[in-house]
């Protein structure tokens, strides 16, 4: 049987927030690559904290946060950048410039770090194609519905091939049909092989997906199963 | 839109604060080489007994000529003396007449002695009152110079504390006023900054920017203060042209164009790159 690499690793992580606040309590979890998990929870339960420190916008106060193998404790500030190319992020406000068409707020993700012009032109249409936006591609920000803005976010999350997908509430602002959408797109994306990570405290759609679900209730884990159904107490 | 007000006024106390320092700088200049003018016509007079032989105002003279702190010893006779007071007061009557009466010339010979420097004089007088020939000296005239010499230096001084400290205070204000432009930059720009931060931008892609506007700030302000500077210069050279006694002051700009504007750039930039620093050091999260 093929040793899938471990790409996430909590050990005893704790999180306290300035002024004494308790994020999270001794988190202790393993993601391994090509997993689909989503980690539910009421508001306020850590989620977003979580996710937060896998991208390293955060710094655990106890404990390490392992991506890949490496301790995110020891990348300095410079490296920083680096670590954060290999993960796309993607969040309830959408964060698309509204100055920019769909296809350039795709495009500036790839402009920012330096990648030629000529690769930009062939890999937009294809992530364009792939979250189904190809016909929106002139379109502004305010001229797409919330689902719409989101397939641009994870096209955007995407298009510097990331290891994994790190998707905080994607669907809270959306209606049930394109929070559907939502939840396929990234499932088919996983299905490529990226590692997707979600919070989300919508049920049935995390419930749709039948996959691992992970359960955060202030700051800790109660409950973490392959098949989880969310159930709300 | 907005950020063109901003930079405009970044830019503009930037150019007042250099202004001030130029104003300074022309004026502490000018006044000095005015001191030294007037430094120039300084000296001491000594005024010898009448009945002295020429040879002992000869032994006197070269005695003085051999004083290291003695720049240059002039010697008038009584006739010279004379002629020069004729004709300085050719048109005075009164004073004609007088001679007249008198008959014979009133006037004593004279040493006239210059110092290298200013503040050797003392020490002139001094060795003069004392010397092995003090008692062919009739009487010493120390020229009034000293006292305003005094004041002017005292102006020179306050003059420089003033500008020193609008200076800094200019200064200061720069820095705050373009520390604000770019923290409103930033935050003006801080959803691509957190797409730039999140999709994995480097530190410096993301710093670059920020650090070239005090960049520009810095080298525009240069070259506005710069042109300013010439205009008044110009301007000075124009409407007031005794002022400098040693010449215009165009030329003395166009001589050291390369040093004042040179000055003036490295000063902008400065300034320009640690205000917006300490800007992002603070808002830009990285």
């Amino acid at each position: 049987m093929e040793e899938k690499n471990i790409i996430i690793k909590f050990e005893n992580v704790s999180k306290v927030y300035k002024g004494g606040f308790p994020a999270l309590e001794n988190i202790n979890l393993e993601i391994t690559e090509g997993e689909f998990v989503s980690i539910i929870g009421q508001s306020g339960a850590g989620k977003s904290t979580l996710l937060k420190l896998i991208y390293a916008e955060e710094f655990p106060s106890v404990g390490s946060v392992y991506f890949n193998g490496k301790s995110l404790g020891e990348l300095s500030r410079g490296k920083l950048p680096f670590h954060r190319r290999m993960i796309g992020t993607i969040f309830q406000d959408f964060s698309l410039l509204s100055k920019k068409t769909a296809y350039e707020n795709i495009a500036y993700a790839l402009e920012v770090l330096g990648v030629p012009d000529a690769e930009i032109a062939e890999d937009v249409p294809q992530i364009l194609d792939i979250v189904g936006m190809t016909d929106k591609a002139d379109k502004f920000p305010h001229q797409l519905s919330g689902g719409e803005k989101q397939k641009i976010a994870i096209a955007r999350a995407l298009i510097h091939k990331p290891l994994i997908i790190i998707a905080d509430e994607p669907t809270v602002n959306l209606d049930p049909d394109s929070a559907m959408e939502i939840m396929e797109l990234l499932m088919k994306i996983n299905s490529f092989g990226t590692t997707v990570v979600l919070s989300s405290h919508h049920k049935d759609i995390v419930n749709k997906a039948q996959k691992r679900v992970i359960v955060l209730e202030n700051g800790v884990i109660i409950n973490d199963s392959p098949n989880g159904k969310y159930k709300l107490n | 839109m907005r950020g063109g007000w901003l930079a405009f006024i970044s830019v503009s106390v930037l150019v007042l604060s250099m202004c001030v320092m130029n104003i300074f700088y022309v004026v502490g200049n000018s006044i000095n080489g005015f001191m030294q003018s007037v430094q120039e016509k300084e000296s001491v007079s000594v005024y010898l007994e009448p009945t002295l032989l020429d040879h002992e105002i000869q032994e006197i003279k070269a005695d003085l000529e051999n004083n290291p702190d003695i720049k240059s010893v002039e010697y008038i006779s009584k006739e010279v003396a004379l002629e020069n007071f004729k004709k300085d007061n050719a048109d005075e009557d009164f004073i004609m007449q007088a001679l007249q009466e008198i008959g014979e010339n009133p006037l004593l010979p004279v040493l006239v002695v210059k110092a290298h420097n200013h503040n050797q004089y003392v020490k002139i007088q001094d060795y003069v009152q004392n010397f092995q020939f003090s008692e062919k000296i009739a009487r010493i005239n120390y020229e009034k110079s000293r006292e305003e010499m005094n004041k002017l230096n005292s102006i020179v001084e306050n003059i420089r504390k003033i500008g020193i400290r609008l200076g800094i205070v200019f200064v200061v204000i720069s820095i705050l006023i373009i520390f604000n432009t770019i923290k409103l930059v930033i935050y003006a720009q801080r959803k691509e900054i957190k797409i730039m931060r999140l999709v994995g931008a480097s530190n410096s892609y993301i710093r670059l920017p920020f650090i070239f506007s005090g960049i520009i700030i810095g080298v525009m302000s240069a070259v506005i203060a710069t042109g300013l500077l010439f205009a008044l210069l110009k301007f000075i050279d124009q409407y007031f042209p005794s002022i400098i006694p040693s010449g215009n002051l165009v030329m003395f700009f166009m001589n050291n164009f390369w040093k004042l504007f040179g000055a003036q750039v490295a000063f902008g930039v400065v300034i320009g790159i640690f205000s917006s620093l300490i800007a992002m050091r603070r808002y830009l999260k990285i």
